[in-house]
């Protein structure tokens, strides 16, 4: 697997579900549209993308009419085995218009425990990315025993920036507001206020800084400080 | 022995696994043949609500992947196939959605590693999960979750992962569907008068050999796989139908006890252990 790949820059893009929703909870379609052209853009521009979603629980509760989300664990599983259908499909659909194709990985929370399915999702990641597929993942709630769809999705994009050694993790892209990287080798987040800025700096990094990554200063373990 | 009144029990099946492979979903050249797909969710549909709990087990995400990238080989290699199978699921997932939903069938996604089996604690999850689905008169569609297993060396297959699925949900029947009409006497593609055995009651060293037959007309799957998928489920105690999936109305068929395809009776020792 040593062919393009690892020459293009790699972003690890975390999307909370709920912040693409508006005020009656219903996807906001506009801000859901601007977020994947400029994650089209950023694959077009010859960044590798890898999207960290979550919002199976969200849509299976939307999809069941249930006037609360479900609290127990197994409801939470059960809810997001309904859910997760639709969050792919709505993921295909948006990206289709700008002709990219996507591929759904569901990731168990214990993952990091198991060599061979590191491995093998590396492995995935990496052939999926060769062919200009950008994998949409997210966590095998039903049948994960812990950690279910947990609020803060930032440990699964952790996990997938591990696995598939990423250069950077976009933990805030709110197209209305700014956007929020991290860069591996650099301790502070670097903060844009727009999208033209956010291409800059990752442009910037992706032609000069290569090498970052192998500096030493790993991803935060939490975000909480710099959200 | 009168093997063929064994067929009346499936009239009382309240919990059904079914089986799809690849080739019951889609042409020789390997892309989806939608009008089947709308016919099995059609059929199912119906048998749901008829109050018989469905739970689908399909194959099909590796060549709906190769169809939705244009290629034209078989994928070949562990990394491409699992890459296919994660752009392949997601279409997969999306057309059964559409079509179970035209009959208002919601359907759910639970994708399985090994350990399912092997983690007591995954092992109540999953069984928690499908169970609370079933009671919401949805349909879970299984399959294997490619993407991370070691592909091939986990479940191997879907027939084994059905009977496994039956297993762990307590079904009374699994159904599986391929392009083959059931075991035969002999490889029909050599000897013109091989007929479909009916019923089996025993896995014996003659039924194996049968199985272990040369020729491509015991199709991609193959038949070894399915029976090792009898072997389970005859030891839960399942009953098992081999049939062709070329016609989804077959399923109906199974299910009013019609002599379609071959029936795997459990082990009589597990069938009064049920009891």
């Amino acid at each position: 697997m040593m062919g393009m790949t690892n020459k293009l820059f790699r972003i690890v893009v975390r999307i909370e579900i709920a912040t693409l929703l508006n005020r009656d909870g219903k996807l906001d379609r506009k801000k859901m549209d601007r977020l994947v052209m400029i994650l089209s853009n950023l694959r077009n521009s010859g960044k590798h993308i890898l999207v960290v979603t979550s919002g199976a629980i969200a849509l299976g509760t939307e999809k069941m009419k249930l006037d609360n989300q479900p609290n127990t664990l197994i409801e939470m599983q059960t809810v997001a085995a309904i859910g997760q259908a639709d969050l792919i499909r709505l993921y295909q659909n948006f990206f289709d218009e700008y002709n990219q194709i996507v591929a759904q990985v569901l990731l168990t929370s214990d993952i990091m425990e198991n060599e061979a399915r590191v491995e093998n999702a590396r492995n995935t990641f990496n052939t999926l990315l060769d062919m200009n597929i950008i994998p949409i993942i997210n966590e095998n709630d039903p049948v994960s025993s812990t950690d279910i769809e947990l609020e803060d999705n930032y440990p699964l994009a952790l996990k997938v920036a591990k696995i598939a050694w990423a250069h950077a993790i976009l933990i805030k892209c709110d197209s209305y507001s700014k956007f929020v990287l991290l860069v591996k080798g650099v301790k502070k987040a670097l903060v844009a206020e727009d999208e033209k800025k956010l291409f800059e700096i990752i442009d910037e990094l992706s032609e000069n800084n290569m090498h970052i990554a192998d500096a030493g200063v790993e991803f935060p373990d939490s975000i909480e400080a710099i959200i | 022995m009168n093997l063929a009144k064994y067929r009346e029990d499936l009239k009382e099946t309240r919990r059904l696994v079914v089986k799809i492979g690849t080739s019951s979903l889609s042409y020789s050249n390997g892309r989806l043949n939608f009008s089947r797909i709308e016919k099995f969710a059609y059929v199912l549909s119906t048998i749901r609500k008829k109050g018989i709990e469905v739970i689908l087990v399909s194959s099909g995400a590796i060549g709906i992947g190769a169809g939705r990238l244009g290629m034209l080989e078989k994928p070949v290699g562990l990394a491409q196939k699992q890459a296919l199978a994660a752009i392949g699921q997601a279409e997969l997932i999306k057309i059964y959605q559409k079509f179970f939903g035209n009959h208002g069938q919601v359907v759910a996604q639970v994708l399985l590693t090994k350990d399912v089996v092997t983690l007591p604690s995954r092992h109540q999850n999953a069984r928690g999960t499908l169970n609370r689905l079933l009671e919401m008169d949805i349909i879970p569609i299984i399959n294997e979750n490619d993407t991370i297993s070691t592909y091939e060396i986990e479940f191997g297959d879907n027939d084994t992962l059905s009977a496994i699925v039956a297993e762990l949900l307590d079904a009374e029947l699994l159904v599986m569907l391929s392009d083959i009409d059931g075991l035969y006497s002999a490889d029909p593609k050599i000897e013109s008068g091989a007929t479909i055995i009916p019923a089996v009651s025993e896995i014996t060293p003659e039924i194996e050999k049968l199985a272990n037959g040369a020729g491509s007309v015991f199709s991609t799957g193959g038949m070894k796989t399915k029976l090792a998928a009898a072997r389970i489920c005859s030891k839960a105690g399942i009953d098992m139908v081999i049939a062709n999936g070329s016609t989804p109305d077959v399923i109906f068929e199974i299910l009013k006890g019609k002599d379609v395809g071959t029936h795997f009776i459990p082990s009589k020792i597990n069938m009064i252990n049920k009891i």
